[in-house]
């Protein structure tokens, strides 16, 4: 074979011999001469893009040195003034149109670029300004992206494309409006990226920079080497350089036996994947409701039950075919022994870290254990890693699937030979908070099942969108298009990180036809959720939006109004709750006023329930008439509470028996912490507060209709 | 109600032709009067613990409410009936002028119930929970204080002052030639204001009339910088808060002082009844 012979050449009056095909940058870098370069990196091709690196060979015009081939005999000078000139020009444009100082600069200071400009003495430009900002693209976990820093260097495409292979960032636009993009112009988050980390290694400036989850720090001392890491098959596939510029990200903890990992209802940022060992998880509060009441017993209670003649102790529209309790891991609790193992290989509290959603459970250590503790950075890495994508859907088909599935109670009359025929043809599909996951209009080709974070169903109308529900994990949606014209008739957009279970219509027509009981509930159920829809439309419709607006009323299906020209303050009405409730009043008589009626600070019955977003065992959801329904097995966190915007949800404590068996901590009887809000005194034929009032100044009303005939001087309509 | 009243009217013209003198309650009729009396008495008390057990389903507390109303004023003939227009010996004389003044006291309350409420909401556009009136008042208290510390701190820096101005969200800052203003307004704010802020229900301050507080921001509007009318914006809509306030507890304490009378009275009321029916009995 025949070798190229080597070429000699001057550069700035020094002779060199360097290979054919050598570039004037790489003659220059091999004998100590340096040329300054943005867009070039010796492991990416050369593509000139930003004429920094021009050297004067003697030909008409200055040349890139990192494109331009030596040749015999080339006289070639790096330095000169004029050179200079020339390279401060091209700084020069570069900083008209980039921040001063970028992302990068301010954290670590080594923007190249303005580097270059404080040698070359132009951090201030003679060129104005871009008037209109490129913007930031702050969807991905791991990296920010600045396109306002970007000087289109490309290095970050070359990366991306040459060094990993993942052909995710291009550019897009043309002339002053080119930026980079990734896929089809998603956004970073939104798009295929693996994160890898290659391009913000790359990137010359602040225009991809690495995303420290700000204000979360993992024990260093239980850090990993990054080797060590990539040793483990859980990381199999990750990029080192990520790990390197991430690292205490994820740290590996020992567990003895009966430890507690973390208990439920406590508020973390950390996902844990089991690497030995087995867990316990649990529901350790007791089930039971605030009101719950003791059988009358006695004399004095036997008398006050006839005075106090509650109805029921169970709350109406409570679930009680519940069979399984969804919480944040790979498992669900079973309602009666809301305990279950995770073994290793199984990651959880995945809710928690990429939502910042309360711990749903307790775990404890079975057995002594070791877990990877990792942040969301790496969490969500390791989602987009087919590898673990691939194992931890392996894991949700053999272990959760079944329990998953028969956890909404429609479906719990499943055959296992059906569970089976499904199990390998379910999709696990995830979507990035904001996303859609159908849109209304669209064909209906399946059936949905959440397994993680939260659904927003909405159905556009004339001036607006109508939330119609937020599903959480164990909810399903799309049988109405399915069951119906085979449209959606509303969309369902992803709140959060969002997982669900795709059933494809035919497998979903099959289940209807093997189980007629199945068909029938779910048309049932159907039928009522769009008998439920049409009517709170119509309401919606009917009334004079405008004067509501302001005041947040048009969210409310039921408020408590004082009439204030009855009213004589005299608290009857708080008294009465307070009694109802164990003495503690879930209602205060203060709130905004509209005309003369005062609209007490109380459950509201929200159309867009943001209380129900957040709950992480799903405790808190709508019953067939949307009254809000607090379930038994709360936990006690605290997210409805902080999720209501009027303030209408109360933490309080209460008296439970104890439960043994699962947690030791919980076997007496004990105060414990339980979210609770008007339940319009569900147990009596009309609310205490109603019932309470000598002057007929307190009235439950239906806003829409009550303030709407009002208004018309109609005169109220009491519901 | 009406036809109650005519048939004790009826019955007690029936009961009165056959005793034309001497006292009547100690007739056949005069009981029955005496009776019902005496139930209506009980019934009218029974309403305080009604309102002490609001949860109990005994019929609603307006129901109660409105019987209440009603046999109230059932219980003026029943009573007048009862005595046959006769009142006897000390004590019956003192149960029937208790019960007249229990009576009337409850009317007065009717009366202030029904019209108060809309006085209220129209009068007291700031109102607040009644047990909350301190706390408020206090938080008023400390946002002025807080007002005219800033003033006092700033002026006394550099003579040149610095306020926010909230409705551009710009910053202001005026030179001062003279402190003399600014000592002007901390010497009314400590000598009047402070002090119709930090008391409750101080009726006799001038600035409890709106006119006058009026008069005397104007004043200081004239005295003081333009700047820094912002401040004196602040406290004259404090100074209104804190009159709404003043008014509620006025307003509030008309509203259920009455009641201070009521029942106290109705259950003396009682106790004479039973007293009063005891002996009656005896020496029947």
């Amino acid at each position: 074979m025949q070798q190229n012979p080597p070429i000699s050449l001057t550069i700035d009056g020094k002779e060199i011999v360097v290979p054919a095909g050598t570039t004037v940058f790489d003659a220059a870098r091999m004998n100590n001469i340096p040329i300054p370069t943005l867009c070039h990196q010796q492991n990416e091709t050369p593509v000139a893009a930003c004429r920094l690196c021009v050297v004067d060979t003697g030909a008409r015009a200055y040349s890139a040195a990192c494109i331009r081939p030596v040749e015999p005999g080339l006289k070639v000078i790096t330095d000169s003034p004029a050179i200079q000139n020339v390279r401060k020009g091209v700084i020069e444009l570069l900083m008209a149109d980039h921040p001063t100082p970028c992302v990068r600069q301010q954290h670590s200071g080594d923007c190249e670029l303005e580097g270059f400009a404080k040698n070359f003495d132009a951090t201030e430009s003679r060129y104005p300004k871009r008037q209109k900002a490129r913007g930031q693209d702050d969807s991905s976990l791991s990296i920010l992206v600045d396109h306002a820093a970007c000087i289109l260097c490309d290095r970050c495409i070359r990366a991306c494309a040459e060094v990993r292979h993942n052909f995710v960032i291009a550019r897009q636009g043309k002339g002053y409006e080119t930026t980079i993009a990734f896929d089809l112009n998603d956004s970073m988050g939104g798009s295929s990226c693996v994160a890898c980390g290659e391009c913000m290694v790359s990137c010359p400036t602040g225009a991809l920079t690495n995303k420290k989850v700000v204000g979360q720090h993992l024990d260093t001392g239980f850090s990993m080497d990054v080797q060590d890491l990539l040793a483990l098959p859980v990381f199999k596939g990750v990029s080192g350089t990520f790990l390197e510029l991430n690292k205490g990200a994820v740290v590996k903890r020992s567990f003895k036996k009966g430890e507690i990992i973390f208990r439920e209802g406590d508020f973390g940022s950390t996902a844990y994947y089991i690497l030995s060992g087995k867990v316990d998880i649990f529901i350790s509060s007791p089930r039971g409701h605030v009101n719950t009441e003791q059988e009358p017993s006695g004399w004095l209670n036997l008398l006050k039950n006839k005075l106090v003649p509650r109805s029921r102790h169970q709350r109406e529209g409570e679930n009680l075919s519940q069979g399984y309790i969804s919480i944040d891991a790979p498992v669900d609790l079973a309602y009666d022994n809301p305990i279950s193992q995770l073994v290793p290989g199984d990651l959880f509290g995945e809710m928690t870290c990429m939502s910042f959603y309360p711990r749903s459970a307790t775990v404890r250590a079975a057995e002594d254990c070791v877990v990877l503790e990792m942040l969301r950075n790496v969490l969500d890495v390791l989602q987009k890693n087919k590898t673990f994508r691939a194992q931890l859907d392996q894991k949700y088909r053999e272990r959760a699937l079944s329990t998953h599935i028969r956890s909404v109670p429609i479906f719990s009359s499943l055959s296992e030979e059906f569970i089976e025929h499904l199990r390998p043809r379910v999709e696990l599909l995830r979507f990035a908070p904001g996303e859609a996951i159908l849109r209304q209009g669209d064909a209906a080709d399946a059936f949905y099942l959440v397994r993680i974070g939260f659904v927003k169903v909405t159905e556009a109308y004339p001036g607006g969108e109508l939330v119609l529900a937020y599903l959480s994990k164990g909810s399903y949606f799309g049988e109405i298009g399915l069951l119906g014209g085979g449209v959606r008739t509303a969309s369902c957009i992803a709140l959060d990180h969002v997982e669900v279970v795709r059933i494809a219509a035919q497998d979903f027509n099959e289940m209807l036809a093997q189980f007629p009981e199945i068909d029938s509930s779910l048309r049932k159920a159907s039928e009522a959720r769009q008998q439920e829809n049409q009517q709170r439309f119509k309401q919606v419709s009917s009334v004079p939006v405008d004067q509501f607006l302001t005041q947040g009323l048009m969210e409310a299906q039921s408020l408590l109004v004082l009439d204030l020209d009855r009213c004589t303050r005299c608290d009857q009405c708080v008294k009465a709750c307070a009694d109802s409730h164990g003495g503690v009043t879930r209602l205060i008589r203060d709130g905004l006023q509209f005309d003369k009626y005062l609209v007490a600070t109380s459950c509201r019955q929200c159309r867009d329930p943001l209380c129900m977003v957040g709950c992480p065992v799903g405790a808190i959801r709508r019953k067939g008439s949307l009254e809000i329904i607090i379930e038994d097995w709360c936990i006690g966190c605290g997210a409805c509470s902080q999720g209501c915007p009027y303030g209408n949800i109360n933490m309080q404590e209460f008296m439970v028996e104890g439960r043994a068996g699962i947690d030791e901590t919980h076997k007496k009887a004990q105060v414990v912490r339980k979210a609770t809000s008007c339940n319009l005194c569900h147990d009596f034929p009309e609310p205490s507060c109603v019932y309470a009032c000598p002057h007929d100044a307190a009235h439950r009303v239906s806003p829409t209709k009550f303030f709407a005939e009002m208004l018309t001087q109609d005169g109220g309509n009491k519901d | 109600m009406a036809g109650l009243t005519v048939v004790a009217i009826a019955i007690y013209v029936v009961a009165q032709q056959r005793h034309f003198t001497g006292a009547f309650g100690g007739t056949g009729g005069g009981l029955f009067f005496g009776v019902c009396g005496f139930a209506l008495i009980v019934f009218h008390n029974l309403l305080s613990l009604r309102k002490r057990f609001p949860v109990w389903r005994i019929g609603k507390s307006q129901t109660w409410m409105r019987a209440h109303l009603w046999f109230g004023l059932l219980t003026i003939p029943v009573v007048i009936f009862h005595t046959g227009f006769v009142l006897g010996g000390r004590l019956s004389a003192l149960t029937f002028w208790l019960c007249m003044i229990v009576i009337a006291s409850g009317f007065v309350g009717a009366t202030l119930q029904h019209f108060m409420p809309r006085l209220m909401t129209q009068r007291v556009p700031m109102e607040t929970i009644y047990d909350q009136i301190d706390r408020v008042q206090g938080q008023l208290l400390a946002e002025a204080d807080g007002l005219i510390k800033d003033v006092e701190a700033t002026a006394a820096k550099s003579g040149v002052l610095l306020f926010k101005n909230e409705e551009k969200g710009t910053a202001v800052a005026t030179a001062s030639t003279s402190l003399e203003p600014f000592e002007e307004l901390r010497s009314v704010y400590q000598q009047r204001l402070r002090p119709f802020l930090a008391k409750r229900g101080d009726y006799g301050n001038p600035l409890y009339q709106r006119s006058n507080a009026k008069g005397l921001f104007f004043r200081l509007r004239k005295l003081i910088p333009k700047e820094v009318h912002i401040v004196l914006d602040d406290l004259e809509n404090i100074c209104e808060e804190k009159r709404d306030l003043d008014r509620q507890s006025r307003m509030h304490r008309v509203l259920h002082g009455w009641l201070l009378v009521h029942v106290p009275l109705a259950y003396g009321l009682l106790i004479l009844v039973i007293v009063h029916a005891i002996s009656a009995i005896r020496y029947l």
